[in-house]
């Protein structure tokens, strides 16, 4: 405990303003105090939501704490937490945090093998599972890993009758704490009083594109102050309605339904399942929103595809309102004020057309959609927007737990993501990165004394990402510092700009380009195949598969237009000059994205090495052979011979 | 366009099974409800009389003979006569000096062990065996009232209603009268949309789709036939009641003949076979359409666009009433109220389409 003291020590004084009993715990326990019977969690369960008050909230974590500690956990312990979001969970990690021990969440779908790493480098002795299936996983890992001495599940289907030595049901651990409570009057302050503001309350990861993830630990303080610099911005409101339904793994997800759902009071919603999250959102109707970028684009296909198939009449409907409605949008942008006409057709189509959309998609509620993480495309922007959503833009890291820079009210637009909260400062440097400094920026890697200093230097956050402030103050991100590219010929460029430009598109799920060290930029495609496969059926193309698909002239023909289009709007000389269908998609479990579909670059430079040769020789096909991994963790094969085309106008 | 679906949830399964969960079906229910109620201060006495007053009770009646047809599947040709023996003995309870409220639940009871004695060939016989089987019920009732002569008084003769008074209200003005059927009419409603809820509600329809199939999963197809008919049956012979004393207010047999009992088969039919909006859309339809076309015809034929001889006048409206009924049913073979949940399913998904089913 000396050495715990003396840490505590140094660590306030990397933040003297924090104040000591300011941590998590407390702020639940003021809400459970002051708002005993308010609800603060909902579960859809067998189709209807069970709810929990903020009394309940604080009985079962200090429960859940209480019987852990008979377990055995002492501070600074890891618990990893893997699971899809569930109350036990959000429970359990703040259980732990009672215990100043440290939840480290992994995504869901993470294979045994990736598990048994994160155990090894965390020295992580203890885990929560969701249900059987990542106890399975775990105990996998315990095989490499065996200093996992207990995982705890919370679903008990399929482990009651034989659980597997070492596990134990959350249930019984709560039950087994409140007996302890019970028998021991004192032992309830005693937990509510043992955090500090100093502690690590989690242990998050960053993404890792080029290597294995980082640590990145947030104390309490620094998640405190990103949600109240957050909320002093009005990026969030008090008592939001708030769908926690993006893996617990992500930092939003525990800055958005943990943190700001404590210190807000937010009602956090939690799906059945991932399945059943879009039609679960449409119960709850959210008065906060925030989804990638990628799933705004998945939505508004599902607006386009269902719009396809709708009578006739509908159809008609929706055309004369909602391109009207777009173009009113883009107008606005530019500062132009609609006419009285136009305002009376805006009025009738929100009648008609996009209210009952906001109605169906689960949105009508929404008063802060958010998006970050990515560029979002023009179309989709302008779309919700259009559909009278207030869509904005926000830009933060894991370091920056999530909350940094956001667009208000006043300043949308396409290009920039805003301006910093109150109570942030960014600058830009001489070699064109954005550098951070806040409350809420993290104090170190997680023993990686070498990337901490090359993170975190006079106190500033080198992000890594390349900026620049617009004349009005707003920030525009232009991609990551490191990604810089140059081709033979010396011209510069960032791939990923170049890609999220073709991602713009409905029917490209990913790209890559290439043209690093060579005399012209290339792109690999992987078509996405629910919009490709909608628009086939639609122009009677029949295919079996997705490599099928993917190698049909038409779809070719396809998706040239849409690199042509982006090349239109590209400067000479960053035009894609020739492209290659892939016919399977990029997958995290094959390794060339990460979890959150960040590409590996490396990887895939490697991999699909002869495929770019091919395209450098000018070849017009090459035969391909991609090893693929099922879920399962099994390999397997899908040989096709790949047509590689040349655009017009491109090179 | 009108129905918000976003931002309803439930925390309770009594809650997500309760009537009407959406909430703009629910204002509609309450529209209807309201409108309905003040219908007798906007409404002139004709329309209030002869259309709105006996389109609620024949709704009350085709209810009633939906549970019957369309939710527990047997088939019933006969329910005029159910309908009489409810009008003529709540007639004779209220002459003894029974209490009027007394004599309904009689009427009903009435009713109810009468038509479940005949109820009973249904445990043998289905399909067109059962209608010949309630058809003979028809006959026999029809025969017994016209040659009894203490139910009838008299073959020719017309029996007068009493006046009487509902919980200490007299039912006597047409707005007493139209407020009598419209609770009645609610009442039926509301069971009948709750019987559908509950598990008798579903042994009904397990009995409807096989009746040997239910047998096999513990439905009792005795007694859950036997109930079927005996709660139908009641709910006629009040119906028929409060048709005698709010409406007809005298009561002979021909208010209660065969084509009477075909008509109300043509409402549960043309209506859509176990719904509820089918009741009342199908008990309209044949109400009040055939009155509305002779009055069209006639406006016509006065107005001078459609030149017609005075013998065709009377013919025509029944020519065009029996092709619509063939129209709608080929459109939409089940019923009105099949094309009610269309619409309304256009509406609902707005602006996206809805699968047929």
């Amino acid at each position: 405990m000396l050495l715990d003291a003396e840490q505590t020590g140094s660590a306030a004084g990397l933040h003297p303003n924090w104040k000591a009993d300011d941590h998590l715990i407390a702020v639940l326990a003021r809400n459970a105090h002051e708002h005993p019977d308010e609800v603060a969690l909902r579960e859809r369960d067998q189709g209807i939501w069970q709810e929990y008050t903020w009394a309940d909230y604080l009985d079962v974590v200090l429960a859940f704490a209480a019987g852990l500690e008979a377990e055995g956990v002492s501070p600074g312990d890891i618990m990893m937490v893997i699971g899809d979001n569930r109350p036990n969970l959000y429970f359990a990690m703040l259980g732990a945090i009672v215990l100043r021990a440290i939840p480290s969440p992994a995504y869901p779908d993470t294979p045994p093998g990736e598990i048994a790493d994160q155990l090894a480098r965390e020295d992580i002795e203890l885990a929560m599972g969701e249900d059987q299936e990542q106890v399975d996983k775990l105990l996998l890992a315990r095989e490499k890993h065996p200093a996992l001495r207990l995982i705890v599940y919370d679903d008990p289907r399929g482990l009651t009758t034989s659980p597997p030595p070492g596990t134990a049901a959350f249930e019984d651990i709560a039950a087994a704490g409140r007996e302890r409570l019970e028998k021991e009057p004192t032992l309830r302050d005693a937990l509510l009083a043992r955090p500090n503001v100093h502690d690590v309350a989690i242990l998050l990861h960053s993404s890792g594109t080029t290597a294995t993830p980082k640590g990145v630990p947030l104390k309490h303080g620094h998640l405190l102050a990103g949600v109240r610099n957050a909320a002093a911005a009005g990026y969030f409101r008090q008592g939001e309605v708030h769908m926690a339904y993006l893996p617990t793994a992500w930092v939003g997800d525990f800055a958005f339904s943990v943190v700001a759902g404590l210190e807000l009071r937010f009602i956090v919603n939690i799906p059945e399942s991932q399945e059943t999250a879009l039609h679960d959102l449409r119960e709850i109707a959210p008065t906060l929103y925030f989804s990638s970028p990628r799933a705004w684009s998945s939505m508004l296909t599902r607006v386009q595809v269902g719009i396809a198939e709708s009578t006739p009449f509908k159809r008609w409907l929706y055309q004369v309102f909602m391109p009207f409605a777009v173009e009113l949008e883009r107008a606005r942008l530019k500062g132009q004020k609609p006419g009285v006409m136009a305002r009376l057709r805006r009025g009738l189509g929100e009648f008609l057309i996009y209210r009952p959309i906001r109605d169906q998609l689960g949105l009508s509620r929404v008063e802060r959609p958010y998006t970050a993480g990515e560029a979002i495309g023009e179309d989709v922007f302008l779309f919700f927007r259009a559909l009278g959503l207030d869509l904005r833009q926000f830009y933060g890291q894991t370091e920056t737990c999530a909350l940094a820079v956001a667009q208000s009210r006043e300043d949308i637009s396409l290009t920039s993501v805003g301006r910093p909260f109150p109570g942030i400062e960014v600058k830009i440097d001489d070699k064109g990165e954005i550098l951070i400094r806040a409350d809420n920026v993290f104090d170190g890697y997680f023993r990686d004394e070498a990337a901490t200093a090359e993170a975190l230097r006079d106190g500033w956050l080198h992000t890594g990402d390349a900026g620049q402030f617009e004349e009005d103050g707003a920030l525009v991100v232009l991609g990551r510092v490191s990604e810089i590219v140059h081709t033979a010929d010396g011209r510069r460029y960032i791939p990923t700009y170049i890609e999220n430009r073709l991602k713009f598109s409905q029917f490209i799920k990913d790209a890559c380009v290439i043209g690093a060290a060579r005399p012209f930029i290339s792109a690999i495609v992987c078509i996405d195949f629910e919009a490709v496969g909608q628009w086939a059926q639609e122009n009677g193309i029949s295919y079996t598969s997705y490599a099928d698909l993917s190698q049909k002239p038409r779809v070719y023909d396809l998706i040239q237009g849409v690199a042509q289009d982006v090349n239109g709007k590209m400067p000479e000389g960053l035009h894609v000059a020739r492209f290659v269908n892939l016919h399977k998609e990029f997958d995290p479990d094959d390794g060339e994205v990460t979890r959150t579909r960040k590409l590996r670059r490396e990887l895939i430079d490697e991999r699909y090495a002869d495929i770019i040769t091919a395209i450098y020789d000018g070849r017009d096909e090459v035969d391909y052979e991609a090893h693929i991994t099922y879920e399962t963790g099994q390999t397997g094969v899908i040989a096709r011979r790949l047509a590689i085309r040349t655009t017009e106008g491109g090179g | 366009m009108f129905y918000r679906l976003a931002g309803v949830h439930h925390t309770r399964y009594q809650s997500a099974r309760r009537l009407w969960p959406v909430p703009a079906d629910r204002w509609q229910v309450l529209f209807l409800l309201a409108l309905a109620v003040v219908a007798p201060f906007f409404l002139s006495n004709l329309y209030l009389g002869s259309y709105l007053l006996p389109w609620l009770i024949w709704s009350a009646a085709a209810l009633s003979l939906t549970l019957l047809m369309g939710t527990a599947g047997q088939l019933h040709f006969g329910f005029a006569a159910v309908m009489a023996i409810g009008a003529y003995s709540s007639i004779h309870l209220v002459r003894f000096g029974v209490p009027f409220e007394i004599a309904l639940v009689g009427a009903g009871v009435t009713a109810a062990v009468i038509g479940s004695l005949f109820g009973m060939a249904a445990l043998r016989v289905k399909g067109l065996y059962l209608v010949m089987a309630t058809l003979a019920m028809q006959y026999l009732v029809d025969w017994v009232i016209i040659n009894v002569p203490a139910i009838s008084g008299g073959a020719q003769a017309t029996l007068r209603t009493p006046t009487v008074s509902f919980l200490l209200v007299p039912v006597d003005s047409l707005v007493s009268r139209y407020y009598l059927a419209l609770i009645w009419v609610v009442l039926v409603t509301l069971f009948f949309l709750n019987v559908k809820r509950t598990s008798f509600g579903r042994a009904l329809v397990a009995i409807r789709d096989k009746d040997f199939a239910a047998a096999v999963i513990g439905v009792d197809p005795f007694r859950t036939k036997l109930v079927a008919f005996f709660t139908s049956s009641f709910m006629g012979g009040v119906s028929g009641a409060i048709l005698a004393f709010a409406y007809y207010r005298a009561v002979t047999p021909e208010q209660f003949s065969f084509n009477v009992s075909i008509q109300l088969v043509a409402m549960v039919l043309v209506g859509g076979l176990g719904s509820a909006v089918g009741g009342f859309l199908g008990a309209g339809f044949v109400l009040l359409i055939p009155i509305f076309l002779t009055n069209l015809v006639a406006w016509l034929a006065g107005a001078g666009w459609i030149a017609i001889s005075a013998n065709l006048i009377a013919h025509v409206p029944l020519m065009i009433y029996g092709a619509l009924i063939i129209g709608f049913l080929l459109f939409e073979p089940l019923g009105l109220a099949k094309i009610y949940d269309n619409i309304r399913k256009y509406f609902l998904v707005w602006p996206f389409r809805h699968s047929r089913s």
